[in-house]
């Protein structure tokens, strides 16, 4: 945290703020969803676009809008009739002859004053043999129905080095699409999972069991009775129950049915919510509070391996160590407290003092978990990394072209998802003839014959191959507006989430269909 | 000028619809076999489609932009708004110099300017001021926006426009939304499939809280703020409207909900909070409009040309994790209070008082309903409950129905015996 | 343009023109004459015509508010049943639930609200928050306070209050039939 941030944040809580700034009241809307920290990374982000074909530039204007920090569209093509005809980026006719980059960068710009674009005219090849590092230098790079051979060429080289930038190949052809997020690792903390943390109420920490065992209910009066937090009433309600049961939770059905009911026969009137609210989550009592799942698989990543982690790994995995080290040693086997307790029936007193609870224990076992990292980290990652700790996602993927090389992996994906296989493969098809002859429009013989020798000839194409090919041999070179435009916000919405960290991008090539109007994915 | 097979114009420069005429030249493997292929309905969509879009917000500014590339050239714009700063994180037809223009009107300018040969005519004020033969001059219509209500009307006036005598009358309705990185998109063919009021209960309700939980045991900062709004505003600001756009009411609220979350010692009342809780503040980004208002333009252009499949009908999207989205009809409601429930078509003579009319209702084999209540779109005619209507329409008993119905007028009947309603078309002999 | 018509041949019921009425008034129009009030509750249109302003006046039978006459506002607007109808106390009244303002704490006017509800179970709501006033989750916390502390105390408030009489420097509105 900067001190500026930090300043920031003393001054919310003890002072009244005044009326946001323009910039703040610009991004208001977006800030809801990515908070300061997300418009940060966005503000300090480099994109390279390749080609300013009507799709690059509508997913340009999506990432122009928000305020990604600079742009760069490299094309050396002449504005055409018929680019000056579907490009919202290109004044009409006025364009015509003009650099498709150049024109397109100044349009663009105009969008928002806080963004930095450029033009740059050279070929993508002659770039790639003499100036590979200046591709590299990019925070990501987007290309559009890219040439077969030099979008191969692309790939390879931001495969290289796994501190290279992401590579987002984007095909289409009239109404069908696909696109491919190509990056070694991604890591993300904020992935803003609607699943909620534990509140431990199987495996009550001290303070908390002490205040549920403290409970008198019958020296209660009414109102005080009917705004005990459902939270403390579980508890109490689950030490009472393995008192009288030798110690065990309720395990049978039946077990448990009973154990609801005596959770609703401590009503002292019908309409107490705060122990309906109880009988409602009494589940919670009896799922377990573990490492989920998902991350306990992390906890075996790699990355965390003792001569792989050091001190130039990302902070990430640092604490993903930690994590691990604190489940080990914790005596219970858990994730840390956080401190986010959920909205309840209660009077306010009775819920602050719970919610004070759980902060001080989230401090304790938080400060517990700083002592197994190794490295420093800063404190807001740390936080926001323990509240979210349920819901890391460490993402791997492949180089881009890797499922077209997999027969094993295309034969299963036609026979689970023939459409979106399909379509993918007739994409793939029609950008290998292309490279081989862009003069003639392929037939759909040809795109069969092309679809089939990716797959291998023992594979029988799917009925579902018939609409794919038709589709792009009626119209292989078309990029319809609307195509480019549904194209662009998927594409710059995966491209926010890569650069945030926030959110969880798609993995393997999203397939869209603008006929039937679906998306899927596939190749994952 | 048109050219003589009329789908040139002189703003076409040669090769203008290179990228949309490959769509239009040759039908698809899903194209419609009554699909024609060619000049006539390249005629018919740059010449004679007219295409009506709700709304120049989020939604409206890609909707426009994007009809204008496909080649709709003669495209209206209804929006009631002015611009706000914080529209121009995704209203991209709008610059900081245009904040408290009109919506309409500037998206409209802007589009003109930028896409050549294209007329859009903006209309600043409400959907409701237009009437039926406004409605009636459009082919399709596409609605980007933010209010249930607005939909919900605009979805009753789209249905009640279909004529059985003129097939013209059945306008597709197009409608889009969005909330954060989710949105959804869907085509409604009103009386033949779905509309929105059948699927009103999919809605999410906005979060409210009890009063009580307001006034006496707040525990959230939303808790201090709705204090703040719905107790503390009309307690000690009287009449005075709360406009949320005002930065001074809106500071008033938060000053207010900081210091009673101070009392409470409740953390997280900020400026941001504040605007959100009384404003309702739906987050919203340029791509997932952009995603959503493709989605709609493209149906649009299907059904304008007949050259793919359309969407059936109903498209939901969610990017938060991956992207996952699920196509899937939305089954029309049986009693929908809209597009479903019946119509009868009753004629009558002139001199037939409301209680033959009755009776005849209660006792035609038919119909059978007991006890039944009738209204006028205007005016209540006779109600069975409660007794003190019941007592002032009495006197309606007795009148003839042609003094209070005119010819092809309508009666709306309810009755607990009815499922919702029944409509009647009356008519004289 | 698709053929659009062709498909609505096959759909008999679809083929009769819709009434103009807003599926708003329908609802109101079905919820107001479904009514099933007892004698203690009576609706007052000022204007007939418009269905959706009114006022309901409630006149409880038994328990201790019984002598009062309660008048509530409803204003219903064109978006019901996907918002509930807004209902305002008329009155100044003592009342655990009821504030000064004449905002009133009844879960299905807010919270708990769902479009299956109707104008039927807001009026028998509001009665029952005479017969059976919730002390635990007030709104007007110094009457709840007193109900839940010294009932006598509270009874003999209401009285007062509804003679249009003073409580700790508050006028009630005087209630009494």
């Amino acid at each position: 945290m900067s001190s500026q941030d930090s300043q920031d944040i003393v001054t919310a809580t003890t002072a009244i703020e005044s009326a946001p700034d323009a910039k703040t009241r610009r991004y208001d809307r977006q800030l809801r969803l990515w908070a300061a920290t997300g418009q940060s990374a966005l503000e300090s982000s480099r994109v390279l676009v390749i080609s300013a074909s009507a799709t690059s530039s509508s997913i340009l204007k999506n990432l122009v809008l928000p305020g990604i920090g600079h742009f760069t569209i490299l094309d050396h093509a002449k504005v055409s009739h018929s680019d000056a005809g579907n490009n919202f980026f290109l004044e009409g006719s006025d364009s015509i002859g003009k650099y498709r980059s150049e024109e397109a960068v100044r349009l663009l710009s105009e969008l928002n004053d806080g963004v930095e674009g450029r033009a740059n005219t050279r070929t993508l090849e002659d770039i790639l043999e003499s100036q590979p590092e200046w591709i590299t230098s990019f925070t990501i790079v987007i290309a559009h129905n890219l040439d077969h051979s030099l979008l191969h060429k692309l790939s390879a080289l931001l495969w290289k080095d796994s501190r290279y930038p992401p590579l987002v190949a984007v095909r289409s052809a009239g109404f069908l699409a696909d696109f491919y997020i190509q990056f070694h690792e991604h890591t993300i903390i904020e992935s803003h999972s609607e699943t909620s943390p534990s509140l431990r109420i199987d495996k009550p920490f001290p303070a908390l069991r002490e205040l549920a065992l403290s409970l008198e209910y019958d020296k209660m009066d009414p109102t005080e009775h009917g705004h005990i937090p459902y939270v403390v009433i579980l508890v109490r309600a689950l030490e009472d129950w393995k008192k009288s049961h030798g110690n065990s939770l309720p395990k049978s059905y039946d077990e448990r049915q009973q154990f609801k009911k005596g959770i609703l026969a401590l009503k002292m009137k019908g309409d107490e919510e705060n122990f309906d609210e109880a009988e409602a989550q009494a589940y919670r009592c009896w799922t377990e509070t573990k490492i989920p799942s998902e991350i306990a698989v992390l906890f075996s990543d790699p990355a965390l391996s003792t001569d792989t982690l050091n001190t130039s790994t990302s902070p990430f995995f640092h604490l993903l160590a930690a994590l691990k080290e604190f489940a080990a040693q914790s005596e219970i086997h858990t994730l840390p407290l956080t401190s986010t307790l959920p909205d309840m029936k209660s009077d306010t007193q009775n819920y602050i003092q719970l919610q004070r609870l759980y902060k001080a224990r989230a401090e304790e076992e938080k400060q517990a978990f700083k002592s197994y990292l190794q490295v420093p980290v800063d404190d807001a990652m740390v936080d926001s990394f323990i509240k979210n700790a349920h819901a890391l996602v460490v993402l791997r993927g492949k180089t881009w072209g890797a499922f077209d090389e997999d027969k094993g992996a295309l034969a299963e994906s036609l026979s689970t998802m023939p459409k979106e296989t399909c379509i993918h493969l007739a994409l793939s098809a029609l950008s290998l003839l292309q490279a081989s002859d862009t003069s003639v429009s392929p037939s759909a013989e040809s795109i069969r014959a092309k679809m089939q020798s990716i797959v291998g000839q023992s594979i029988k194409l799917p009925d579902e191959a018939d609409d794919a090919i038709g589709e792009i041999a009626r119209a292989p070179f078309s990029e319809l507006p609307n195509t480019a435009a549904f194209l662009g916000g998927m594409v710059a919405q995966e491209v926010i989430k890569m650069i945030t960290k926030q959110y969880v991008p798609v993995k393997g090539y999203c397939v869209i269909d603008l006929i039937e109007t679906w998306t899927g994915t596939i190749g994952a | 000028m048109a050219t003589e097979n009329g789908s040139a114009t002189s703003s076409d420069w040669q090769d203008r619809y290179y990228h949309v005429d490959q769509i239009l030249d040759r039908p698809g493997p899903r194209t419609d076999p009554s699909f024609l292929a060619g000049d006539e309905v390249k005629d018919f969509l740059r010449n004679k489609c007219k295409i009506l879009v709700i709304g120049a917000g989020g939604l409206g500014c890609e909707i426009l932009a994007n009809l204008a590339l496909t080649g709709f050239k003669d495209i209206h714009v209804i929006d009631m708004d002015t611009i706000d700063i914080s529209n121009l994180n995704r209203q991209f037809l709008f610059r900081p110099a245009d904040v408290g223009r009109p919506k309409a009107i500037v998206a409209a300018e802007y589009v003109m300017k930028r896409v050549p040969g294209i007329k859009v005519t903006p209309y600043y004020g409400k959907i409701q001021d237009k009437g039926d033969d406004y409605y009636l001059q459009f082919n399709l219509v596409i609605c980007g926006l933010d209010s249930v209500e607005a939909r919900r009307w605009i979805n009753a006036t789209l249905v009640n426009l279909v004529d059985p005598e003129n097939p013209e009358s059945l306008k597709p309705l197009i409608d889009g939304g969005t909330e954060g990185f989710k949105g959804q998109a869907r085509v409604i063919l009103p009386t033949v499939s779905s509309c929105y009021e059948c699927s009103l209960d999919m809605l999410n309700k906005p979060t409210t809280f009890p009063i009580c939980t307001i006034a006496n045991t707040p525990r959230l900062p939303e808790h201090c703020i709705e204090w703040a709004s719905v107790l503390e505003w009309p307690r000690a600001r009287g009449d005075e409207k709360l406009d949320t756009d005002d930065p001074e009411h809106i500071g008033w609220l938060y000053s207010i909900a900081a210091a009673r979350a101070k009392e409470f010692k409740i953390e997280g009342v900020t400026w941001s909070l504040t605007q959100g809780v009384v404003k309702n503040v739906i987050p919203a980004i340029a791509s997932t409009n952009a995603i959503i208002a493709a989605a709609c333009c493209n149906e649009a252009f299907k059904i304008a040309t007949s050259s793919a499949a359309y969407l059936n009908n109903y498209f939901m999207l969610i990017g938060t994790e991956g992207v996952y989205s699920y196509t899937f009809e939305h089954e029309k409601r049986d009693h929908c209070p809209v597009c479903g429930g019946e119509a009868l078509e009753m004629s009558i003579s002139r001199e037939w008082t409301v209680e033959q009319l009755m009776e005849l209702l209660t006792e035609k084999q038919n119909i059978q309903i007991k006890k039944p209540s009738l209204a006028t779109p205007e005016n209540p005619i006779y109600f069975q409950q409660p007794p003190q209507l019941e007592e002032a329409m009495r006197p309606n008993l007795e009148k003839k129905v042609s003094e209070l119905v005119p010819d092809g007028g309508e009666i709306t009947v309810t009755a607990s015996s009815l499922p919702f309603s029944l409509s009647l078309i009356i008519t004289y002999v | 343009m698709i053929k659009i018509w062709s498909m609505k041949k096959n759909e008999d019921a679809a083929a009769k023109r819709r009434p103009k009425t807003s599926a708003a008034q329908i609802r109101v129009q079905k919820d107001l004459t479904e009514l099933d009030l007892p004698s203690t509750m009576k609706t007052n249109f000022p204007d007939p015509s418009d269905l959706l302003n009114f006022t309901l006046t409630i006149t409880p039978d038994e328990g201790m508010y019984m002598g009062g006459a309660f008048t509530f506002s409803f204003t219903i607007n064109t978006n019901y049943p996907h918002e509930p109808p807004k209902v305002k106390c008329m009155q100044t009244i003592y009342h655990p639930n009821v504030d000064l303002e004449g905002n009133v704490c009844l879960n299905i006017l807010r919270e708990d609200w769902k479009p299956v509800l109707n104008l039927n179970s807001v009026m028998v709501g509001l009665q029952y928050l005479f017969l059976e006033p919730n002390a635990d989750d007030p709104l007007n916390k110094e009457a709840a306070e007193e109900l839940r502390k010294n009932r006598e105390q509270f009874l003999y408030n209401v009285k007062t209050s509804m003679r249009g009489g003073h409580i700790k420097g508050v006028t009630y509105n005087k209630v009494l039939v």
